[in-house]
This record gives structure tokens, C-alpha cells and sequence, in this order.
């Protein structure tokens, strides 16, 4: 998936729940219809990013991906604010 | 309140906690569904909230994490959270807990929160003392959160481990510490609901790693397995030290599954007959055909001296324990108290069958996979094992009371 973004969060190597924490502050920056595209090594950040932008009013996820760097699994999550 | 309140849980202190039957409540702020599959369980049930963190954040509406916490339960979860026993908070690995644990804290909750989360908790071993002499040791090494029970036999400095776990730091740290040599190593079945650590510490110890031919076969695959064994005989006589164990063939959980006795004094059943219940048939697939062997195989298990201690491979609970906190009972207690064993008193093999066949659990996907692992058909990774072994074992029967934590 080659998803355009606006704004990039690179939190790899950081642990539960900061991945989450730190895109729902970046989130809370931008505009409606930008994209955060974020990067996390927390495996946990997945099904938390799902789970978040389920509940969550003024986010909408519009993907995930995974990638392996460096022999490291990056999980990618971009997340667009709706509202 | 007289003992200080520790801010930090270890998954020892939490298992002696619950071992003690101390009362305190679970804040557990994993997702909904790993919630569901794999929660904390006591001899009693806990009283606990689950709310996702992220939740939490959302109804919280402040930025930083501890701020969402606290404005979250001043707000949403007034009385939810109760006041007068300790709050444990607990999470999937340990950091987002301890950010839950200093909003508690600021809200003058009395709380600890679970080192390492629950994959911590997961991995746990205990070891208990079954006896200690010079002519026979027996220690029972278990997984508390998973209901895996496994055992080193010793004598004069030489040892026997019958189902080791995945994690092999119990094993080497107990013959260090008692100074035993591992010499074999051996599997009672193939089994289905966790990952052997057998022909891995059997290349450790440098021993040889024995598993009956019968289930060095993938039931589902029909394919033969690549790890290295020695055939266990039925009638099969090993000597540890002092000591002799005797293998019995006893088909029906597995085809392949052997029972180990010492005399007329101790008996590992596998997972044949458990404190509460009996095995399942079925996790071969093959449950109608298995049923019967089952049965004569319990009847020959059954017809053995009443006064043997039952060392079994599984647990369902912590009631199950005994005051000497071990999973252990003799044959004639269960008789009385293990509902399996009751009804094999009663049926005929027909009725047993049936009996079999109307309380099997639910069947979980991830057995298959499990098998083929053990068998050495697959290989995963660190983290898709752990998650292979995720929650609790359901090997046992449901009308026996094992299947509490089921899929779930």
C-alpha cells in the first residue's frame, strides 16, 4: 500500500501504550482529512490501533501494513483525523 | 493495615497472593478480546474491570496517559473501582500498567501494578516438593497461568524430566541447584494444548529425549515427525538412580500416551486423570475411535493399587491444589471426587463412550498447529509460540469441570 500521509510519527523501540499515546497527540494536531502514517516496533500497537480508532470519534484508520527493517518487524499504521 | 503495600507485583507475588486467597481487584487494560481469551484466575473468581487503555485515553481526553487515567475514573468509573481492597493494574507486558497504577495512586486508590503484564504471568513456573529423600526426589514444575504440570524425578544425582515446558531455566536451575544430572528426558503424550521444551532440553542435557512411536505421528497430517526420539515400550522399565519407573501404554487422550509408575507409590498419569477431570478423545480428530481405547485404558489405570499418589499433566484450577500446594491426590481420593472417574464406575464402555462424546470443549484451532510443532512439522518464531500458547489448557473433559478456561 503506498498511502499518502501528512505528517510522519516514528515511534519505533518505544513500548506500551506511547506508540498510541504520541499518534492520538499528533492526531489531535492536524487537520480534518490529513493522514498520520506511524511507525511502531510494538507488536501490541496493531490490535490497539484498531481498537482505538473503533471508539475513538474524530479518527478513522485507513490501514495497516508490516515491514521488516533490519531484521526488525515495523508494524505501520496510517490513521486520518475525520473530524 | 499492618503489611506494606508493595507498588510493584513479580508474578511470584501475584501467584502467592492468589495461593492465599488475599482479596484484591483486577484492573486489566489489555484489549477486549485478549482479555477474553486469557484472564487472571484464582481458586475463586476475581472481581475485575476491563477497559482497553486506549479507551481509557479516549474518556479521559487529556494528552498524556496518567492525566487520561485519572480524569477517566473520576469521571466514568465512580464506584467501578472499589476502594477498600488493593487494585492490581495489569496489561499485556507491564509498562501501560504502571502508568494505570500512578493514576490510582493519585487518586488514593490503594494499587499494585503486574510486573511484565501478563505475558510475564504466562510464562511463571513454580516448583513444588512432592517428597525429597536420598533414595527419591520428585518435584512437580508448573505453569500457573497456563495449568501445565511437569516433573523432575531424581535420585543419587541423577534425574528423569517427565513433560518439560516450553522454558527451560526451571529444569537447568533446579539440577544446578539440588545438583542432579539430567539423563532422559521424555514425553508422556504428543501433546496438543502447549509447546514441549523436551527434545530441546534433552540437547541441552546432552540426554536422550524418549516419546511413545504412536504419537510421533501427526494425527491430522499422517506425517511422521522429524524430531529425534527413542520408542517408548509399553512395559518399558527406566532407571533413575534408586529408582524405577514402568511405562504404561494407556491410548485415548493420544494414541500414544504412556502413564509412568514407581511401584505401588506414585503414578504420572499424563493427562489421562487429572484431579478433576479426565481426558478429552478428541484432539487427535479422531474422537469416536479413540473413546473406547480411552475407557480401557482408564479401567486399567483404575484397577491399579488405590493408595497411589496421582501426579497429573494438567490442572483446571487452583482449588485443585492440596494444602501442601501441589496437584496431587491418591487414586482412591479421586475415585471419590473426580466426576471422569465416577462415571467409569458406573457405565458400561457404550455409556462411557457417550458420556465422552456429550462433554467434549470446543476444539481450538490452534492445537493443530501446536502438535505440528511438538512434532517438529513447524518451527515459529519466539513470539507466534507465545501466542500459540496463549490461555489456559483445555484438555480435559467439560463435565469435569476443566473447561472454564476455555477459548472463552
Amino acid at each position: 500500500m503506498s498511502q499518502a500521509f501528512d505528517r510522519l510519527l516514528d515511534a519505533r523501540g518505544m513500548n506500551c501504550p506511547m506508540p498510541l499515546v504520541n499518534a492520538r497527540k499528533e492526531a489531535g494536531k492536524m487537520e480534518p482529512g490529513q493522514v498520520l502514517k506511524v511507525l511502531a516496533t510494538d507488536r501490541g500497537s496493531v490490535a490497539d490501533f484498531q481498537g482505538w480508532a473503533k471508539i475513538a470519534k474524530n479518527v478513522e484508520l485507513l490501514g495497516q501494513e508490516e515491514e521488516s527493517v533490519d531484521g526488525a518487524n515495523v508494524y505501520v499504521h496510517y490513521v486520518k483525523r475525520i473530524a | 493495615m499492618t503489611k506494606q503495600i508493595e507498588p510493584v507485583w513479580t508474578s511470584a507475588d501475584l501467584l502467592a497472593s492468589l495461593e492465599q486467597r488475599e482479596k484484591f481487584f483486577v484492573l486489566d487494560v489489555r484489549n477486549r478480546e485478549e482479555f477474553e481469551r486469557f484472564q487472571l484466575e484464582g481458586r475463586e473468581p476475581l472481581p475485575a474491570l476491563n477497559i482497553p487503555y486506549f479507551e481509557m485515553l479516549e474518556m479521559g481526553g487529556q494528552d498524556e496517559m496518567v492525566d487520561s487515567v485519572v480524569a477517566c475514573v473520576e469521571q466514568h468509573l465512580d464506584g467501578q473501582i472499589p476502594r477498600d481492597i488493593l487494585v492490581l493494574s495489569v496489561c499485556a507486558k507491564g509498562d501501560t500498567s504502571e502508568y494505570v497504577r500512578q493514576a490510582l495512586e493519585r487518586l488514593d486508590y490503594t494499587t499494585a501494578h503486574l510486573k511484565g503484564g501478563m505475558k510475564a504471568w504466562g510464562e511463571h513456573y513454580s516448583t513444588g516438593v512432592v517428597v525429597e529423600t536420598p533414595e527419591l526426589a520428585i518435584y512437580q514444575v508448573w505453569r500457573p497461568a497456563r495449568g501445565c504440570l511437569s516433573y523432575v524425578v531424581a535420585s543419587e544425582g541423577k534425574a528423569l524430566v517427565i513433560d518439560p515446558l516450553r522454558h527451560l531455566h526451571p529444569y537447568l536451575d533446579l539440577a544446578q541447584k539440588k545438583g542432579f544430572r539430567i539423563e532422559a528426558v521424555m514425553d508422556t503424550h504428543g501433546h496438543a494444548d502447549h509447546i514441549s521444551g523436551g527434545t530441546a532440553l534433552a540437547a541441552e542435557s546432552g540426554a536422550p529425549y524418549h516419546l511413545h512411536p504412536y504419537d510421533a505421528i501427526h494425527p491430522m497430517d499422517v506425517l511422521p515427525a522429524t524430531i529425534p526420539y527413542n520408542a517408548i515400550r509399553d512395559g518399558q522399565i527406566f532407571n533413575v538412580g534408586q529408582v524405577q519407573l514402568e511405562a504404561l501404554h494407556i491410548p485415548g487422550h493420544t494414541l500414544g500416551l504412556v502413564a509412568l509408575r514407581i511401584d505401588d507409590r506414585y503414578l504420572f498419569t499424563g493427562d489421562s486423570i487429572c484431579i478433576g477431570s479426565i481426558a478429552r478423545p478428541d484432539l487427535g480428530g479422531k474422537a469416536e475411535t479413540w473413546a473406547p481405547l480411552h475407557y480401557r485404558s482408564l479401567r486399567k489405570l483404575a484397577a491399579l493399587p488405590g493408595k497411589m499418589t496421582v501426579l497429573p499433566g494438567h490442572f483446571s484450577s487452583l482449588k485443585e491444589q492440596n494444602d501442601a500446594g501441589l496437584f496431587a491426590a491418591t487414586l482412591d481420593e479421586l475415585k471419590r471426587s473426580n466426576p471422569g472417574l465416577q462415571r467409569l464406575a458406573q457405565e458400561s464402555e457404550q455409556g462411557f463412550v457417550r458420556y465422552l462424546m456429550d462433554n467434549l470443549p470446543p476444539f481450538l484451532a490452534e492445537y493443530v498447529d501446536i502438535k505440528r510443532v511438538n512434532a517438529g512439522l513447524l518451527a515459529p518464531s519466539e513470539d507466534k509460540a507465545s501466542e500459540l500458547e496463549l490461555g489456559k489448557n483445555v484438555c480435559g473433559l467439560a463435565a469435569s469441570g476443566n473447561c472454564k478456561g476455555e477459548s472463552q
